[in-house]
């Protein structure tokens, strides 16, 4: 898989299962089942399908996920998103119109009087 | 100062309590207590003991009423409680049953 | 139309709870509702409840629309939509059919939107299920005395392989639920 600052593209048509790792960033058109394990950016497009446990520093989601995730950054989640698990990150995002059921696990600062 | 008001259409059943005057358009059952001043409103209905400074009724209240300066009790009004202060104003066509205790001092 | 979220001039009445109040119990109203001091206990409105940035809200909220800047430590249930602005904090569960967190806000808790909106074609279709082109085991459909048969379509299984030796009757209409019983034929 893309190594060093090279972007990893899995095209539409291809279907992985299994694990991947990487140090690249990484975009998934196609399918990928499994476990996914990167050090940097991974976008699942509008037609990308993900069913795995994702660790990443950033996600951005434009397609359908399933899984937990556990991103060091930030999770984005947009509006054509259909997103399923337990997301644990320091920032989260979900858009207007995005589909999300799950729990969300953030650092919440709440005034200490509550 | 700011001025809370409670709404017509909410109803509130517990304590209230804060440094700011209050409105009261809605119902509230269960304890008012507010530093300054408390106007229940034509539409107001509380039913619940009083303390502040100041109270102005135009709507029902059914409850104690303890107040460190003035009570006003406006024209239709309704009023079932006993009323503390040291000032005091029931307008003609207002309705009161209850005790009044002005607190009244030797000088 | 104005967007029930950003009317502070709503068609109604609007109640503002002001920074220094301390609301305990249990708060209902048919109108818009906005928080700026505290409220705890149980919160049930038929309209829109906004927490700005100085409000806090300790109560479980039943709401249509809800818009978070201040504090909210309990779950919400809206009809209607759910957004947390960059200041707003929460945690507890939300469930609503439109969940909007911006960039800043923080959340601990689940989300739950329910139904994945893509799938309906019209309110109360029930997705489609593709017909299985998979062919499905052969067993006997019918046994001596037993009758129900699944509702999947399935081919119907060829009389020679009854286990009772009689013909079995062909299946009436694929898909259907149906009773199948094997009369034994005299000889």
């Amino acid at each position: 898989m893309a190594q060093s600052e090279q972007t990893g593209i899995i095209g539409k048509g291809i279907t992985i299962r299994g694990n991947l790792t990487g140090g690249g960033d990484l975009v998934i058109e196609g399918r990928v089942e499994g476990q996914i394990s990167l050090k940097n950016h991974l976008t699942i497009e509008r037609n990308g399908h993900v069913e795995a446990e994702i660790r990443a520093e950033e996600l951005t989601i434009n397609g359908e996920a399933s899984g937990n995730i556990d991103a060091t950054s930030m999770v984005s989640i947009s509006s054509s998103a259909k997103v399923a698990g337990d997301i644990k990150a320091p920032r989260v995002v979900i858009e207007d119109g995005a589909v999300f059921n799950g729990t969300i696990q953030m650092d919440v600062k709440l005034p200490d009087n509550i | 100062m700011a001025n809370t008001v409670i709404g017509s259409s909410i109803v509130i059943d517990g304590e209230i309590s804060g440094d700011e005057d209050l409105v009261i358009q809605g119902t509230v059952k269960g304890k008012i207590s507010v530093k300054e001043s408390l106007i229940v409103d034509r539409s107001g209905v509380v039913e619940a003991d009083i303390e502040t400074q100041n109270v102005e009724v135009s709507g029902k209240v059914t409850g104690n009423i303890n107040a460190t300066d003035k009570v006003e009790l406006k024209s239709d009004c309704r009023v079932i409680g006993d009323i503390k202060a040291p000032r005091i104003l029931i307008a003609d066509g207002a309705s009161f049953k209850g005790n009044v205790d002005m607190d009244v001092k030797e000088p | 139309m104005a967007n029930p979220k950003d009317s502070s001039i709503s068609s109604g009445d609007s109640t503002v709870i002001g920074e220094s109040i301390v609301i305990n119990g249990k708060l209902t109203g048919d109108e818009d509702l906005t928080v700026r001091g505290r409220l705890e206990g149980e919160l049930s409105l038929t309209k829109t409840l906004i927490v700005e940035a100085s409000g806090v809200v300790k109560a479980n909220v039943e709401v249509k629309n809800a818009v978070v800047s201040g504090a909210v430590v309990g779950n919400i249930d809206a009809g209607e939509s759910v957004e947390l602005t960059k200041e707003g904090r929460m945690v507890g569960d939300i469930r609503s059919p439109r969940v909007i967190l911006v960039d800043g806000a923080s959340l601990r808790g689940r989300i739950d939107m329910g139904e994945v909106k893509g799938e309906r074609s019209e309110k109360g279709a029930r997705p489609v299920r593709a017909v299985r082109s998979v062919p499905v085991p052969a067993r006997p459909a019918a046994r001596i005395g037993k009758s129900k048969l699944e509702g999947k379509p399935s081919p119907p299984p060829p009389p020679s392989e009854s286990r009772s030796g009689a013909p079995v009757p062909p299946l009436v209409a694929a898909g259907s639920r149906r009773r199948v019983v094997v009369k034994k034929k005299a000889r």
